[in-house]
């Protein structure tokens, strides 16, 4: 029943790579907790190629984003091994993380949160400034560029962050539920506006959610993550052609897909 | 421009009312009571003393004011310049909070006031010392709202930099700094009140100008008139200092100007 994630293949628009982006081996995480272990993410292993959209799906508290903090470098791993291939991306340099909250800087105007990064890695942020119009105009921003955070809806702000994500045209992009906040409405809109915008900039991204539609209609491969104490349950292949449109969710081929997600979550 | 004009005037027509009102209550009081002038003079005798040439000549006015004005504006700009200043030090380095914090709460528990008579040993009548009682009773409140400030950035803002790598200054920089910002301000305010605090209780002490000397020598003659236009030009010196601060406030925060409207 439960599929264990492929070693040495891929799916989707990569399909031919045999050299993972990313590869994570029996990842660890423990924290201390009044003198005991508090095991914050149990082993968990799987590999990620270029151009891939894999998704990690599991309840609250199962260790989702204790696993994209690690990637990302803002907590020690406690055992395992994450492995880089420095030669397709430079990890200190090359991600980009959106965050559950937008978290812009209220006291920027939009286009100086989007240059947030430029600014950081010491790029040029003139030669950057034409690029965060583009972007602001990729997440349907075009026109905001002076408005204060404050004056924009919740969904505007999350994507103001997608776009602060993408300015520094980062390889690997790390997702940590960042439509969680939204309308279901507005949700839809960003998962076509995600899935467009993936498809046009050609990066890999992890993508977390507990949204199990969200994540069968998004994905290349879909991670699961049991409860605590939190393990790997296993990994399935979303197979549906690209570009998708809202109507692959009425699909039997879909509800298979999310009935397996769901088998493995233990919810039936 | 003739709009923010306009608004201005809407907002502050029912103050200045207000204002007027209060003063018509207290002359009728005076009048109808037959108060006596050397416990309460009515506002038009304490407006003599301030704008009635041949009364207001008696007076150095404009000598008083501008002595007291120049002590609190000095005091305030120092107790600022060093309060954010030492508050960056005490955020930037464990050491030096291990060093200074301890320092801080020992002399924040002190009276500052008591301070003034051995400043007056030290440094003698004048400026200096008047300054320096003022530094100390409005430092503090600038330092320990700034520090909290600077702490007080949520963990998920310092990711949002630390996942590319930021550097210390980076971070003080473009996230503490104008994360403190609304903190700062707030300290500024209370300091600004202080100051006058501490430069009047400076003058009574050590002074031979300023309104806080008037108003003592003021009262060695019981002239009642002359102690309540002391006070009255003491606020409005209180009142433009904060106004001034809420005006910077606007300018360096326009993003919160934003949210008013």
């Amino acid at each position: 029943m439960i599929s264990q994630p492929r070693a040495g293949k891929s799916i989707g628009r990569f399909a031919l790579s045999e050299k993972t982006l990313l590869s994570i081996k029996n990842l660890k995480k423990v924290f201390p907790l009044q003198g005991e272990e508090l095991v914050a993410l149990g082993s968990v292993s799987f590999d990620v190629y270029p151009g891939e959209f894999v998704t990690i799906v599991g309840p609250s508290g199962c260790g989702k984003t204790t696993l994209l903090k690690i990637i990302a470098g803002l907590l020690p791993k406690s055992e395992g091994e994450i492995h880089v291939d420095e030669a397709m991306f430079d990890p200190t340099r090359e991600v980009g993380f959106v965050f559950q909250k937008a978290l812009l800087l209220n006291w920027r105007r939009v286009l100086d949160n989007v240059l947030l990064p430029i600014e950081i890695l010491k790029l040029d942020k003139k030669k950057y400034r034409s690029k965060a119009m583009e972007m602001l105009e990729l997440v349907g921003l075009k026109g905001f560029e002076n408005a204060y955070p404050n004056e924009l809806s919740g969904g505007m702000q999350q994507r103001v962050s997608l776009a602060r994500a993408l300015i520094h045209d980062p390889k690997l992009i790390l997702m940590d539920e960042p439509f969680g906040a939204l309308d279901a409405i507005t949700r839809e809109k960003m998962n076509l506006e995600l899935q467009r915008i993936w498809s046009e900039s050609k990066k890999t991204i992890i993508f977390i959610t507990h949204e199990i539609n969200e994540a069968v209609f998004l994905s290349d491969r879909v991670v699961v993550m049991s409860a605590r104490p939190s393990r790997m349950v296993g990994a399935v292949d979303i197979d549906f052609p690209r570009p998708r449109k809202l109507e692959v969710r009425t699909t039997p081929q879909f509800g298979e897909y999310a009935v397996k997600l769901y088998k493995m979550l233990e919810i039936t | 421009m003739g709009k923010g004009i306009k608004t201005f005037i809407k907002n502050a027509a029912p103050k200045a009312f207000n204002f007027l009102l209060f003063l018509v209550i207290w002359q009728l009081i005076v009048v109808v009571f037959k108060i006596k002038v050397f416990i309460l003079p009515s506002p038009i005798r304490v407006l003599q003393h301030l704008f009635y040439p041949p009364i207001a000549a008696k007076y150095n006015w404009w000598l008083h004011v501008g002595a007291t004005f120049m002590e609190v504006i000095v005091s305030f700009v120092a107790t600022a310049i060093a309060g954010i200043f030492i508050a960056v030090m005490i955020c930037w380095s464990p050491v030096m909070n291990q060093l200074l914090s301890p320092i801080i709460i020992l002399f924040n528990s002190l009276p500052k006031i008591a301070l003034a008579p051995l400043f007056l040993v030290w440094f003698g009548y004048g400026f200096l010392p008047n300054i320096l009682v003022a530094f100390m009773v409005a430092f503090f409140p600038v330092v320990i709202n700034s520090a909290a400030g600077l702490m007080a950035v949520e963990e998920d803002l310092l990711d949002l930099v630390n996942y590319l790598n930021a550097t210390k200054a980076q971070i003080f920089i473009k996230i503490r700094i104008p994360n403190s910002l609304p903190y700062i301000f707030a300290g500024l305010k209370i300091s600004a009140t202080m100051c006058v605090v501490g430069s009047i209780v400076g003058e009574f002490i050590a002074a031979d100008k300023g309104l806080g000397y008037l108003l003592r020598d003021a009262q060695a003659f019981i002239d009642t008139p002359t102690m309540f236009a002391c006070l009255f030009l003491l606020s409005i010196i209180g009142l433009a200092l904060f106004f001034a601060i809420g005006q910077l406030e606007r300018l360096v925060m326009p993003w919160n100007r934003r949210r008013e409207a």
